[in-house]
């Protein structure tokens, strides 16, 4: 038992399949995950089975998991429902994960789950009728100025790597997706050797892994080797300095970026470099800061403000902002007060107190089953064990921190993003 | 008498303090925070709203002890990024103000002071001691606040998705308080001063029914006794009405509005003539999960997976007023299409066309959901309090009971109150595409 509480349980099986349990006894609701290091930026890499380095459309890893849950039977979907229970699945630029979440029937479910991960079956018309519904989700989103605020900023930090690409790729991308692709994709990605499994609630980790083990004997897959994935070279500085649309808004959105240059590298060192990050952002422009306060009473900003650092092994960017009335002076004033902050220095005092604050929330997230699964699997990605947040924020210094500050925030590597207000007709 | 069923652990008990505050109690330690909420209700009417949703901006802003919100939010900080906020909801024709503090359990942080108390000391200052200039409140928060208001009611349009339903609500009850929207109206900011606002505060709080939850490792006895000494002033409390439910419709109507869109969101609102207290709300439970409740209902299957209009397709229902409403994402020309397959969707269940596999992933579906409430604070808190307002007092386990014993022929009976009163299309400006 660790210094918050919980047990996590941990086995490996023959196939390289990794799964994890953490118990979380009196509450009524499992929540699983399984999920595939395989998201919408790997769009080139080397197919194992044959050697041929392969191109793929945007979106397609989006697609792929719309096309999951069709089976020879069906909609997996319709074998949760008489269950009971609700399944999901959602992709990001570096995963995609399924997910149910069941308050009975526990082995039953469990068993969906797998059985559904790893049956891959599409069919031409199943394939082209995915395109109408998938059509309408990037619509939806073509609508979402926040979305397209965010977009736009990743499309002016990056040159070439794929995370300035719609995760869902574009009506016109998606067109080009066919049965084939799909199963490449599929077959590459979704080894077991590239997967993890977890699980949270109310079960015995015992059980868990024996469902698992028994199933995955029967499939007897062999194991795989590495997956060779292709990224683009990206040059550190910014692709364009601003990028400006209009949509029908009522007042702009703005989104400032840093681009980081410091990658390359995943584990410990990555998690340190993100709670790092995150630290000077809330000391900086946090609700505690004087600059927020100052932005806060001047009505450029108010508590729809934000900001965040993200960081994987091969790219790394924060963003802050909002909606404001001005764009011009909140971006002046957001490079006024780095500036200042780059001479002053951090407060140590306001350091300390910030990441009290870090140790808070995230212990908070333990209430959460869905925080615990999906932070867990984002940080296995990226060869992080979450259990280490508290010790790698206790052992991150004032001094660290300050050196982080003037090598990240470079204007040289600085975009930003503005949603005007269409002019009223 | 009420028992703890398996893991479950949504039941309150209530206590009153010297004043007439409720005190609703839940002593678990199922989680790894405490919450204390407190709800203060009033009526929505069109004359008080804005004031009424001004009320919590201004109010988080500062207080006697915290006079800003850098100092509030340094505080917090202090007690291990204690969560606090302030903020409005409505549930049928009520309006209410919301203030919330979530507190990490001392055990796990290692933290000495009493955090609880602490947290308190802030939870009190801010509802019961403005910060005031005279006989008004500090004039730059009031005046600032009205402008983050007024951002945040206009904010709503940049929202498409819920800028549809809360249109489609606005239409259809025109005339009647529930076409309010919960932060009130931009044009009814501008009247709003420090000083008329502050008296209205003071007799918000001393006449308006308030309710305090605290949910988490707690000993209740002493979290009375703690409460009762905090919060003891002098209230005269007022009756509220009632939210009127109408069940018949007059005339179906149509609203059509065109924005600068990509694409086109359906909005179809109900009068179900059924609301939360009525026996039979159980059974519209049910129905709303057959119609609409997710990938095993009618509107997933018909309209997304069979004829891939859309993306998202649910039905939902409100509670209090008795309304339920469609919405959907879908092309601009296949409006019609979408609106027949609705119709004929509801027409089925209304003539008892539907599978016992709908019927019973419904319910089960329902019943999940209802069991995973149980493991949210906020969704514990936010169930019980929709029973008090409506007059019902139950617990996780007894909804889950009465939706358990629902039958087909209720879902039927149920089905023949539903009527369709307004549609609402937010489609593209015809000038043509945009870039």
């Amino acid at each position: 038992m660790n210094q918050i509480g919980e047990n996590l349980f941990y086995q490996k099986f023959d196939n390289g399949l990794k799964a994890f349990v953490l118990p979380k006894k009196n509450f009524n609701k499992v929540y699983a995950i399984y999920s595939t290091k395989y998201g919408s930026i790997d769009s080139e890499f080397v197919v194992p089975a044959t050697g041929e380095r392969l191109k793929v459309p945007e979106g397609i890893a989006h697609f792929l998991e719309h096309k999951m849950f069709e089976m020879p039977y069906g909609n997996v979907f319709d074998k949760f429902a008489e269950l009971g229970t609700s399944s999901n699945a959602y992709t990001n630029y570096t995963s995609t994960t399924y997910l149910f979440s069941a308050t009975s029937a526990f082995e039953e479910n469990l068993k969906l789950l797998l059985e559904f991960v790893e049956t891959p079956y599409f069919t031409k018309e199943s394939v082209e009728k995915e395109k109408g519904i998938i059509t309408q989700e990037l619509r939806m989103y073509e609508d979402d100025p926040e979305w397209q605020v965010m977009l736009n900023l990743l499309r002016a930090l990056y040159h070439k790597h794929p995370v300035r690409e719609d995760i869902g790729g574009t009506v016109d991308s998606i067109q080009k997706i066919d049965v084939d692709t799909l199963y490449k994709c599929y077959n590459t990605f979704y080894h077991p050797s590239n997967m993890v499994i977890f699980v949270t609630g109310a079960v015995e980790p015992d059980q868990v892994f024996e469902i698992i083990m028994e199933h995955e004997e029967k499939k007897n897959l062999p194991p795989q080797d590495e997956i060779i994935r292709i990224y683009p070279e990206e040059p550190n500085t910014v692709n364009m300095p601003h990028i400006d649309v209009k949509l029908s808004v009522s007042r702009p959105l703005f989104l400032l970026g840093f681009k980081d240059a410091d990658v390359g590298y995943d584990g410990t060192e990555l998690l340190k470099k993100e709670i790092t990050l995150n630290l000077l952002l809330e000391v900086i422009f946090g609700k505690s800061s004087p600059v927020y306060e100052k932005l806060y009473e001047e009505g450029l900003i108010d508590d729809r403000f934000g900001f965040s650092y993200e960081g994987q092994r091969d790219y790394g960017f924060c963003t802050i902002g909002g909606e404001t009335k001005d764009p011009g002076k909140l971006k002046d004033e957001l490079v006024n007060s780095l500036n200042e902050v780059k001479v002053k220095g951090l407060n140590e005092e306001d350091f300390e107190r910030v990441k009290k604050k870090f140790l808070g929330d995230f212990i908070q997230g333990f209430d959460s089953l869905e925080f615990i699964a999906n932070s867990f699997v984002s940080y296995y990605h990226r060869n992080i064990n979450i259990f280490d947040f508290p010790e790698t924020l206790k052992r991150i210094t004032f001094e660290e921190a300050n050196c982080r500050l003037y090598e990240f925030f470079d204007f040289n590597r600085m975009a930003v993003s503005t949603v005007y207000p269409k002019e009223k007709e | 008498m009420q028992e703890e069923v398996g893991g479950l652990s949504s039941v309150f008990s209530r206590r009153i303090l010297d004043n007439g505050i409720n005190l609703y109690t839940c002593s678990t330690d199922k989680f790894k925070t405490i919450t204390i909420c407190a709800f203060i209700h009033q009526n929505l009417e069109k004359s008080t709203a804005t004031k009424t949703a001004l009320l919590p901006f201004v109010l988080k802003r500062g207080s006697l002890n915290f006079p800003n919100s850098r100092l509030i939010s340094r505080y917090l900080e202090e007690l291990y990024g204690a969560d606090f906020g302030a903020d409005i909801i409505k549930k049928g024709e009520r309006q209410i103000i919301q203030f919330f503090i979530e507190v990490v359990n001392p055990k796990y942080t290692g933290a000495e002071n009493n955090i609880i108390d602490e947290g308190l000391r802030l939870f009190k200052d801010i509802i019961l001691n403005p910060l005031t200039e005279g006989s008004a409140f500090k004039k730059d928060y009031v005046e600032q606040e009205k402008d983050v208001l007024r951002r945040i009611i206009e904010a709503l349009f940049n929202d498409k998705f819920n800028y549809a339903i809360e249109r489609c609500f606005q239409e259809m009850c025109k005339g009647e308080p529930f076409s309010i929207y919960k932060y009130g109206s931009v044009t009814d900011l501008s009247e709003i001063g420090s000083e008329n606002l502050y008296s209205f505060y003071k007799t918000v709080i001393s006449s308006n029914p308030m309710d305090i939850f605290v949910l988490g490792e707690v000993d209740e006895e002493q979290i009375y006794v703690k409460l009762n000494g905090l919060f003891s002033f002098e209230r005269k409390e007022k009756e509220l009405a009632k939210t009127i439910m109408v069940k018949e419709v007059e005339q179906e109507k149509f609203v059509e509005e065109k924005q600068d869109v990509n694409q086109g969101k359906l909005s179809m609102g109900f009068r179900t003539g059924t609301r939360y207290g009525d026996e039979d709300f159980y059974a519209l439970m049910v129905y709303n999960s057959i119609l609409g409740g997710g990938p095993h209902s009618k509107l997933f299957q018909n309209v997304r997976e069979k004829e891939s209009l859309a993306y998202y397709a649910f039905s939902r229902l409100e509670k209090s007023k008795g309304l339920m409403l469609i919405s959907c994402g879908i092309d601009f020309d296949k409006v019609e299409k979408t609106i027949d397959i609705v119709k004929k969707q509801i027409r089925d269940i209304k003539e008892g066309l539907f599978s016992d596999y709908e019927f019973e992933s419904s319910k089960k579906s329902l019943i999940n959901s209802l069991k995973e409430a149980a493991d949210s604070p906020s969704m514990i808190i936010s169930l019980y309090l929709d029973g008090i307002i409506n007059g019902i007092e139950e617990s996780i386990e007894e909804i889950i009971a009465k939706v358990q014993s629902v039958t087909k022929e209720d879902v039927v009976n149920v089905a023949q109150k539903i009527k369709l009163d307004t549609v609402y299309f937010l489609n593209k400006n015809s000038r043509g595409e945009s870039l």
